[in-house]
């Protein structure tokens, strides 16, 4: 007989963390294949998204896996295969992936996964000791170095601007309720928004399913329910404020927990515990900060996507938080009361203050969130005919001048019952074979989209480009359907140009 | 309970069920008993008794006076031996008094019972006192000490929670003996000088707390309070908790609630009527390590090694003995130890590979926390030394309950890394 000697207790109970994590997988497995299927199934996107979302994925979780794979062999000299079952670097890829939109090219993802493994996790020690979210690391850096708007993989890409780009361009305010329907009528009205109807980053856009997933999660206490309830309550309230200031509707409040990765946030970022104070005060007052500072961010920051950032910041203040709660919490109740009141009030106050300082922002459009005419493509790839017709030319010397109807994005929304082409006016000059200008005449899509694409900025981008490489034009990708109407003119006069009557 | 604390307590899976119905087995031991003499704490013990002399069960055999009185009576007939030092189930080898058993288990009257409804309340706590009870905190805290000076007492609480998994000693000593549970509980009611006695079970344990109720349909003083199946309902602060919603600061008397054991009513019942000290105990052995989990009916002193042998011994080669329920309970390594008068439980389990993997600073621990500490903060403390912190985050009032440990999901001994940091503040202050 053997009797072995251990410290009690000698009872544990069955949750382990190694099934937390596997559960807590399989819940970002289901909200990442609901995207997937979302762009199968979609006309405007098809297999070729789905599949491109799956290689992201795919790419992400082996370049996650195989980085502490190597950091576990050669650096921290450990069995393998053990040290990732103990470190899980497949939650840290999936959360980063589905932080990115569908358009990003892979090395985007693969340089991503990498930073946010290495950067964000292993060189702090691993698994429980980074102090920064590694996924929030790696999406945080992907956006500093490649921009907002990272060349797209799709030539006909349709995720556009996110819902937020939209909002930032108008200053978070828009008060018209046309305005309202047409803005929120890009994202399939405020339903789809919250309901994930449309295209966006591949884990984050269906509001609705990660609430149900974490709702889930929280049952099995797998997470701990406050953090999502504290961040998205304090979100709405204080979205809320701005409405009640700006005099929006109750679709502002909505819109502002449904977008911008508020809810995947809610659920799977700021519930991270490794990088989330430990008390439950702390994790209160860390969820609160969160929701205050991304509303800052957002109205005030011109960065539109201000969650992530928001979770880095509290993370860095998150040892303070804890060493702040340091006590007896039972003979602390009431300043552990105290302090999340105050932290709140204060928050409070200062969004109320703010709200009165933002206002309806006239047509302005942050350059880099203008459709950017990005590698030179084939023309014949591009859509052509059937949706333009030339109303009218004019030689002028060697300008020929013409003035083309163009179905816009209006033809494509459901909504419209009477849609109106857009009137471009395209000027080329015939013997340099150059494109002179390209100038909208009457414009009839979509309020929000109208800046972009009508914007000076995008438009010029078409100044002085040759008509004729080999065959084909050194232009033209566009970012949305308005903008496919604006390149269907520029196709059409430059058909006419180069067709002898 | 204000939503920025955690739950305090948690459910715990009990497996009862494999001892809670079947057969009490009686074990009488063969050759030697062993009565423990101290808990371990080298209190001064005044032997009464000579090697060779001759006794009988209820025997006085010693006495403790320092810090607390305490008689210790023989659980056998037989012949007195030597003293001898041998492993305590508080994990520290103490002295333990030989009597070998001469198979006949002749009774003696220890005292002379008493009639509490017409003894008064000062002969009534003397007799707690010459009886030996103790309660089961594990410590072998008197029983009459709670009952010397009763200031504005106005609740009695019976503790019949028994929240720790896997026993079932309370309960199954309960069935036996509800008329013992009402009479002990009146005699306690008069002794606290309370107005009221509330016997806390869990609601679960259906079958006791119909009994009871009916029991109870004459007795306006005692009613049943039944409390949520959740671990450490049966720790004193919980249970008073749970019923008052009141916190106190050292004991439950500062807010006029004293609390005593089921099985301490019981055994004081038993000792009013026939005048005889506890001798013979209800224990749970129960576990996986166990061929055949059961509670049985020992006298104190008898040896876990005897017992495990006499109900069909272990399951495996490799075991954790453990002196109580798994939460609480001390590992010893060896079962040549003995049951004491206020043991209850031995807890066998296969010994299965553990191991911790690094925190992931969930706060787990920290919500579950019955003492509402912070254990995960303390152990952090303790890893760095910052004593100053493990006092600011009040690392004394621990209990040990082990729901750190349990709770967390990483496998790590957190209740260990808060005993080490209580030790080091004990050294400190030495
Ligand atoms: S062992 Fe101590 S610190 Fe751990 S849960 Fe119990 S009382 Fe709290
Ligand atoms: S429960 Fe375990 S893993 Fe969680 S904070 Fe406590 S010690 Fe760390």
């Amino acid at each position: 007989m053997k009797f072995t000697f251990r410290v009690s207790p000698n009872y544990r109970q069955p949750l382990s963390t190694q099934w937390i994590m596997t559960e807590l997988t399989l819940c970002i497995a289901v909200v990442l294949g609901y995207n997937v299927v979302y762009y199968y199934l979609n006309p405007n996107l098809g297999p070729e998204y789905a599949i491109h979302a799956l290689s992201m994925i795919a790419t992400s979780l082996v370049v996650a896996i195989g980085t502490e794979a190597l950091w576990a062999k050669f650096y921290a000299k450990k069995p393998v295969l053990k040290y990732l079952t103990q470190s899980f670097p497949w939650v840290t890829a999936l959360l980063f992936v589905g932080m990115m939109g569908v358009n990003k090219p892979l090395y985007v993802i693969i340089v991503g996964s990498l930073v946010s493994t290495l950067i964000g996790k292993l060189i702090f020690g691993g698994f429980g000791q980074n102090i920064f979210n590694p996924a929030g690391v790696g999406r945080a850096f992907s956006v500093l170095a490649f921009g907002g708007f990272i060349a797209s993989q799709f030539p006909d890409v349709v995720t556009g601007a996110t819902p937020n780009q939209v909002m930032e361009s108008l200053g978070w305010v828009i008060t018209k309720p046309e305005a309202v329907t047409a803005y929120l009528n890009q994202f399939n009205g405020l339903w789809g928004l919250f309901s994930g109807q449309y295209v966006g980053a591949i884990g984050e856009t269906n509001t609705l399913l990660i609430m149900l997933v974490g709702l889930y999660l929280s049952v099995r206490k797998i997470i701990d329910w406050r953090v999502p309830v504290v961040f998205i309550a304090s979100l709405f309230t204080f979205a809320t404020i701005i409405m009640y200031f700006k005099g929006m509707g109750w679709w502002y409040p909505i819109f502002s927990i449904s977008t911008g990765g508020a809810m995947f946030g809610a659920v799977f970022m700021l519930t991270d515990p490794v990088t989330s104070p430990t008390s439950i005060p702390g994790r209160i007052i860390f969820a609160i900060g969160v929701a205050f500072l991304a509303t800052l961010i957002r109205v005030k920051g011109h960065l539109p996507e201000g969650v992530i950032r928001s979770i880095l910041f509290m993370n860095m203040v998150t040892p303070l938080i804890d060493r702040g709660l340091d006590g007896w919490p039972l003979k602390a109740m009431k300043k552990y009361a105290f302090t999340i009141g105050t932290v709140f009030a204060v928050s409070l106050l200062t969004v109320s203050f703010t709200a009165t300082t933002i206002s309806y922002k006239e047509p302005y459009v942050p350059e880099d969130s203008i459709p950017n005419l990005g590698d030179p493509i084939l023309f014949s790839t591009l859509p052509t005919a059937g949706n333009v017709n030339i109303v009218s030319t004019t030689v002028t010397g060697d300008i020929t001048t013409f003035v083309i109807e163009t179905k816009g994005h209006a033809y494509e929304a459901e909504w419209e019952t009477d849609p109106k082409p857009n009137v471009i006016e395209v000027k080329i000059n015939t013997v340099t074979k150059t494109i002179v200008s390209v100038t909208f005449v009457t414009y009839h899509d979509t309020a929000s989209l109208q800046y972009a694409t009508s914007h000076p900025v995008f438009l010029k981008q078409f100044d002085g480009l040759s008509i004729i490489v080999d065959n084909s034009v050194d232009v033209v990708i566009g970012a949305t359907f308005t903008t496919d109407s604006v390149i269907r003119a520029v196709n059409a006069a430059i058909a006419a140009v180069l067709t002898p009557q | 309970m204000p939503l920025w604390i955690g739950p305090m307590n948690a459910h715990l899976n009990g497996h009862k069920e494999l001892t809670s119905h079947n057969e009490i087995v009686t074990v009488k031991p063969k050759g030697e008993v062993y009565i423990p003499l101290s808990n371990g704490n080298n209190a001064a013990v005044e032997v009464l008794v000579k090697e060779g002399d001759k006794v009988k069960v209820g025997t006085l055999l010693a006495k403790r006076s320092v810090p607390f009185v305490v008689p210790i009576y023989s659980s056998v007939s037989g012949t007195v031996g030597v003293v001898k030092s041998m492993m305590h189930a508080v994990m520290r080898p103490c002295d333990h008094l030989v009597i070998v058993s001469d198979g006949k288990f002749e009774k003696a009257q220890s005292f002379s019972p008493i009639d509490y409804t017409s003894a008064t309340r000062d002969e009534l706590v003397d007799f707690i006192m010459n009886s030996g009870l103790m309660g089961c905190g594990g410590a072998g805290f008197p029983t009459y000490i709670k009952y010397k000076n009763p200031v504005n007492i106005h609740t009695l609480i019976i503790n019949a929670v028994e929240c720790e998994p896997y026993i079932t000693a309370d309960y199954r000593t309960m069935k036996e003996f509800l008329d013992d549970l009402i009479y002990g509980t009146k005699a306690l009611l008069k002794a606290s000088t309370a107005k009221e006695a509330i016997i806390a079970i869990k609601k679960n344990k259906v079958e006791v707390c119909t009994k009871i109720q009916a029991l109870l349909a004459n007795e306006p003083q005692i009613k049943l309070f039944m409390t949520p199946d959740k671990y450490p309902m049966g720790w004193e602060r919980t249970l008073v908790y749970e019923f008052t919603h009141k916190r106190y600061d050292k004991l439950p008397s500062e807010i006029g609630v004293i609390v005593n054991n089921a099985t301490t009513a019981i055994a004081l019942a038993q000792s009013l009527k026939y005048g005889s000290a506890i001798d013979e105990k209800i224990i749970t052995f129960s576990g996986d390590g166990l061929k055949h989990p059961v509670n049985v009916k020992v006298p104190y002193g008898t040896t876990v090694k005897e017992i495990v042998e006499a109900i069909g011994g272990y399951s495996a080669e490799d075991v954790l003995v453990i002196a109580g329920g798994p939460m609480m309970g001390k590992t010893i390594p060896t079962d040549n130890f003995v049951i004491t008068s206020y043991s209850n439980a031995i807890t066998i389990l296969k010994t299965t590979p553990q191991e911790a993997i690094p925190c992931m600073r969930c706060g787990r621990c920290n919500d579950t926390c019955p003492a509402g500490l912070l254990p995960v903060r303390i152990n952090n403390a303790e890893a760095v030394a910052d004593l100053d912190l493990i006092v600011k985050l009040a690392a004394d009032q621990c209990i040990e309950c082990g729901m750190c440990s349990y709770i967390c999901p990483s496998r790590i001994d957190v209740t260990e890394g808060v005993r080490r940091a209580k030790r080091a503040l004990m050294l400190r202050k030495k």
